[in-house]
């Protein structure tokens, strides 16, 4: 019976069959929460660029922080968040991405509303190297991002060192994956700001 | 099945038959997940049970699985428990998935799951290969992690990420890059392989 014709069909089919159920059955069970921790991930980063993330917050007061504060919105194609206050955005969270060392790298970069203030980055997605290029995503890279003036300016709106006047510390060792962050921010700062100038 | 079994198959594990120091399969792994001690851990466990728990299946099908297609029946087999370790490390650790990259569904591929799988769990009742297949895992995470020690320690200077060394020492940047990987494993290689064959050669002069 084991050597006829129809028989391993017959089993692949019935042990496909049953594996299949497993599997649906347990990514039913988790689906909820691997969308919640995803969401709750990016409504922590987009916190994080506004700077008014909850400190050692669980996720539940990311989420209400988040929703009693943040707004989706779009400028053209773009589609980015806003920080309000009472009623009133006040700064907006736009997208930026372009090719890193190793792999893309998208994340937001936080601007006022008046357009000339950088107020935070933060990243997405990067594969950059754990430890070198890597860093990017540690605070110490990011905070540097707090607060820059870019008023005037039509373009280089972040100079990395060590070129002179620089706005911004290079990572050590990572001197590829530091150039692609400035050139992919520059870029997209620039099309954003001809987008809804 | 009786204990000297059950330890002789260990031994041979983690040991005489490490599936990375002796075997030389999966290293693929080895070296790209290397960088931190908690992702070495982490996948090594995954490993592991995937290892042991697709043996176990497998040597409880092997009666009803047409030998034609056993190696199908077997990747199927493989290829669920590693998405089951992928859904449970999305939904509970997502840091760690992130961490791991594809790494975790690439263990479908990994070697040591289809050799354990075909060279023991086909010809083996069901216990013995659940154990023979957790064996193979720990000699694998076992390797993994003397390798990742290395690295993270003169890499990031920090050992299960708890900073051990100064940061005033200068980190040795090639460390967390994925060439030194191949030097530290070839390195550990030599050293357990030369025990080794020391050891058999003892063995063979007292006989």
């Amino acid at each position: 019976m084991k050597n006829s014709f129809i028989y391993p069909i017959i089993f692949m089919m019935a042990v496909t069959a049953v594996f299949i159920a497993v599997l649906a059955g347990l990514n039913y069970a988790t689906a909820d929460t691997i969308e919640f921790n995803q969401e709750s991930e990016l409504q922590q980063k987009i916190l994080y660029i506004f700077d008014i993330l909850p400190k050692d917050g669980a996720e539940e007061d990311v989420e209400k922080v988040f929703n009693e504060n943040v707004i989706e919105k779009e400028w053209g194609e773009l589609r980015g968040y806003a920080l309000t206050q009472g009623g009133q955005e006040t700064a907006y969270a736009v997208p930026i991405n372009g090719p890193g060392l190793w792999g893309s790298i998208i994340g937001y970069i936080g601007l006022n509303t008046n357009y000339t203030e950088i107020i935070g980055i933060e990243f997405v997605t990067q594969s950059e190297t754990p430890g070198l290029g890597g860093r990017i995503s540690e605070d110490s890279y990011k905070e540097q991002f707090r607060g820059i003036d870019i008023s005037g300016k039509m373009d280089e709106f972040i100079v990395s060192s060590p070129e002179p006047n620089s706005n911004v510390d290079a990572i050590a060792g990572a001197t590829q994956t530091s150039a692609a962050v400035v050139k992919l921010i520059n870029e997209d700062i620039k099309l954003f700001l001809q987008e809804v100038k | 099945m009786t204990k000297t079994e059950v330890k002789k198959i260990f031994t041979k594990g983690i040991f005489t038959d490490n599936p990375i120091l002796v075997q030389v399969i999966g290293i693929c792994s080895a070296l790209a997940v290397t960088n931190l001690m908690m992702n070495s851990l982490i996948m090594g466990i995954a490993l592991s049970l995937v290892t042991a728990f697709s043996s176990l299946t497998v040597s409880l099908l092997k009666d009803h699985t047409p030998k034609h297609i056993r190696m199908m029946v077997q990747v199927l087999i493989i290829s669920v428990y590693v998405i089951m370790v992928d859904i449970y490390l999305k939904a509970y650790m997502p840091e760690m998935s992130k961490a791991l990259g594809p790494y975790v569904g690439l263990i479908i591929t990994n070697c040591i799951i289809m050799g354990r799988a075909e060279g023991f769990a086909q010809s083996n009742p069901p216990m013995p290969s659940f154990f023979d297949g957790l064996a193979s895992g720990i000699g694998y995470t076992f390797v993994l992690m003397s390798i990742s020690f290395v690295r993270e320690i003169l890499g990031f200077g920090s050992v299960f990420g708890i900073s051990i060394i100064p940061e005033t020492v200068t980190r040795w940047t090639l460390m967390v890059m994925p060439p030194s990987a191949f030097f530290i494993l070839a390195l550990i290689m030599w050293i357990f392989n030369n025990n080794r064959l020391k050891k058999q050669k003892e063995g063979v002069e007292k006989k």
